[in-house]
């Protein structure tokens, strides 16, 4: 089995991460990054780079904004 | 709405809701409602985070979702049933911001931001060495919530909602280049360097909050620009 090498990875790492890319190419990814701790530890920053801004970027709306939206949904139905 | 509309709906919707358990056989205006409800109600929380990251304030956000769930009722017989719905709602969403509140705002367009060199953006490749990126990581990971807010407000727009789109709500090159209306290419480079302005920035708050990289004391950065 031969390393797709860290020049590969790096350029395909954000793809990876996204899984945006074809099966056979997040394979060999997937293999370099068992391999190399250098790649590894990058990948690592991107997934966690992810993870923090879903964790920060949580909301709830609003009971109001809720009651609003089904109140002005209401009123278009009625005036129709 | 006019009750021929809807029955052409009703034909379109009992084609393609392949295991959707919802009243799909109506021909009645409050059936519309309530399939529009039980479908679209449920990305509320969503759409009110992302109308938060979009107009940075929540009554501009409030109001944001409000007009996209208006008008996204008012196009609902245009909905294909069976197709991605939330990437529909967010369409709507992205469109409403963009013609409505950017225009609100001090922040002048930048449209030509895709144009701009990356020395241009501030900051450079990350040359960091192995040892002190697994400390990066554990550094950014411990930072408040705010500052990753903080972070992701201070980029330039076009870039944020990419990586918004992406990271924080998992849609596709593909769905996010429908949604921005722009080629995949651009969507790329707009994450790309988005995800690296973001990166400096929170590793840049860490090392102030003396999150170390493993480096021992905390050095002042001196890259320059943090995109501010």
């Amino acid at each position: 089995m031969t390393d797709c090498g860290c020049e590969k990875a790096k350029a395909e790492l954000e793809e990876y991460l996204h899984n945006e890319l074809r099966k056979e190419d997040a394979i060999d990814i997937r293999e370099h990054l068992e391999h190399c701790p250098d790649c590894r530890n990058e990948h690592h920053v991107g997934r966690t780079l992810t993870e923090v801004m879903q964790r920060a970027c949580k909301e709830t709306a609003p009971e109001v904004l809720r009651d609003q939206v089904l109140l002005r949904l209401r009123a278009i139905q009625s005036a129709h | 709405m006019t009750v021929s509309t809807l029955m052409e709906r009703t034909t379109v919707t009992s084609r393609g809701v392949d295991g959707l358990q919802l009243p799909v056989m109506t021909t009645d205006t409050t059936d519309m409602r309530d399939l529009f409800e039980a479908q679209a109600m449920p990305f509320i929380d969503q759409l009110y985070a992302a109308a938060m990251r979009m107009t940075r304030n929540p009554s501009d956000a409030q109001d944001l979702v409000q007009e996209t769930f208006v008008k996204a009722f008012a196009s609902f017989t245009q909905f294909e049933q069976g197709t991605n719905l939330k990437a529909w709602l967010y369409r709507i969403l992205t469109n409403t911001f963009i013609n409505t509140y950017r225009k609100k705002q001090r922040e002048p367009y930048q449209g030509t931001i895709d144009d701009l060199e990356d020395w241009q953006l501030g900051g450079a490749e990350s040359t960091t060495a192995t040892s002190s990126r697994s400390a990066e990581a554990e550094a950014i990971d411990h930072l408040p919530d705010s500052a990753v807010k903080d972070a992701l407000q201070s980029i330039p727009e076009d870039f944020r909602l990419a990586v918004y789109f992406a990271d924080v709500e998992g849609f596709s090159y593909q769905e996010i280049a429908e949604i921005m209306k722009t080629p995949i290419g651009t969507v790329m480079s707009r994450l790309h360097r988005g995800r690296r302005l973001l990166r400096e920035l929170l590793a840049g708050y860490a090392l102030e909050r003396g999150l170390g990289t493993g480096q021992g004391a905390p050095i002042k950065k001196t890259s320059g620009s943090t995109g501010k």
